[in-house]
């Protein structure tokens, strides 16, 4: 597949950062709705997404083109999202944190959403098939390999995600 | 005909998504219309669907993208000439401790038949050949392992600071697209350990 960020990539690992901030023009967005979706957090999804770039941008050197470029990143999106969540299991609250920018509301209540409740209640590896395929619209082999699962998995995990999605905004709008 | 047992979820998903061939969707139709419990999960699957096709893409706030152009770190070809010099000098010292290091580490296993960074589970050394068999072009989509000293979130952190894409995996430190001699490289002042390190190569 001709992946269309091939001639921004190849300027970007010879250093142009001018071609690299076109990268992170393209992506920034779909990357956040990734790791917002698949954290629930703006907060943790920011400080996601800033690794996740900063570290595109040092391993660009050696990515060899075998998959497109955004897989690539949406992996190691995923994979600062994933030590987002640790961290936030293992550290204490930092009470000197600086709260989310009130004057991005509308990320603030998308957050607050009751889809989003329900995301934050699935399995993870159910949020991130859904968040991959229903959200942010990738294929199924893209998320077959970003999450080293059969393309059966991948659709299998899209199906119980959903099911289980919709029967707990049932259970919450019922509850109300 | 409706099938006597339930369509697998697979199944289901591509009736959802319209994707089975004519036949074998009149098929699941049939079954949808004689079992309650499928039914029940085709129709929360499409209201599943529903919902998360509503949510749209959030935006990155201007800031954060300001703020990560900001915190882009220089990697070596950008130095400014003099920081180059000095690195390249590092560079050549590091280079050298490197193949020393690299023969020192290919005597010991030679003479103990595996002991050291190297992974030399599996008896046979299968992984390592097929991760290095056949040059840099045939190793695609392979992986190999090292071992390397703990614990394994500083060896990740360690290799992410690096430039690698690592993570970690149930106890293992995960790296993709690297190979095996980078990871190698990256780790060597780490020595052997008890920590798995995959490295795939896509």
């Amino acid at each position: 597949m001709e992946d269309p960020d091939a001639p921004l990539v190849a300027r970007a690992q010879r250093g142009d950062r001018l071609a690299f901030e076109q990268l992170v023009e393209r992506h920034q967005h779909r990357l956040l709705t990734l790791a917002a979706r698949t954290l629930g957090s703006a907060d943790e999804a920011a400080d996601a997404v800033q690794e996740a770039f900063i570290r595109a941008w040092l391993g660009l050197p050696r990515f060899r083109g075998g998959s497109l470029f955004s897989t690539w990143l949406y992996r190691i999106g995923l994979n600062a999202a994933h030590d987002q969540r640790v961290r936030r299991r293992t550290e204490p609250l930092d009470a000197t944190r600086e709260p989310a920018d009130p004057q991005d509301s509308f990320l603030t209540s998308e957050l607050s959403s009751a889809l989003q409740w329900a995301l934050n209640e699935l399995e993870e590896d159910y949020r991130v098939a859904v968040v991959l395929y229903d959200v942010l619209g990738c294929s199924y082999t893209e998320i077959a390999e970003l999450t080293e699962v059969a393309e059966g998995t991948v659709k299998s995990r899209i199906f119980r995600g959903r099911s289980r999605l919709a029967e707990l905004l049932g259970t919450r709008t019922a509850g109300e | 005909m409706v099938a006597e047992t339930h369509p697998h979820d697979i199944e289901l998903f591509e009736y959802v998504e319209n994707e089975l061939p004519q036949g074998r969707r009149e098929e699941i139709a049939a079954h949808l219309s004689t079992c309650p419990v499928c039914a029940e999960q085709v129709g929360l699957a499409a209201a599943g669907r529903q919902a998360l096709r509503g949510a749209g893409i959030l935006e990155l706030p201007e800031e954060s993208r300001e703020e990560i152009l900001r915190n882009l770190p220089a990697r070596e070809l950008e130095r400014a000439p003099g920081e180059r010099r000095a690195f390249s000098t590092k560079l050549v010292f590091a280079a050298l401790a490197g193949v020393l290091l690299l023969a020192a580490m290919i005597g010991i296993l030679v003479s103990s038949n595996g002991n050291g960074l190297e992974s030399s589970a599996g008896g046979t050394g299968a992984a390592d050949a097929t991760a290095e068999g056949g040059g840099g072009e045939a190793a695609q989509s392979a992986q190999a392992k090292l071992f390397a000293t703990g614990p394994a979130a500083a060896v990740a952190e360690d290799l992410r600071q690096k430039g690698f894409d690592a993570a970690v995996q149930q106890d293992r430190v995960v790296v993709h697209g690297a190979t095996k001699q980078q990871v190698r490289e990256a780790l060597a002042d780490r020595g052997p350990g008890d920590v798995e390190v995959v490295v795939k190569n896509p």
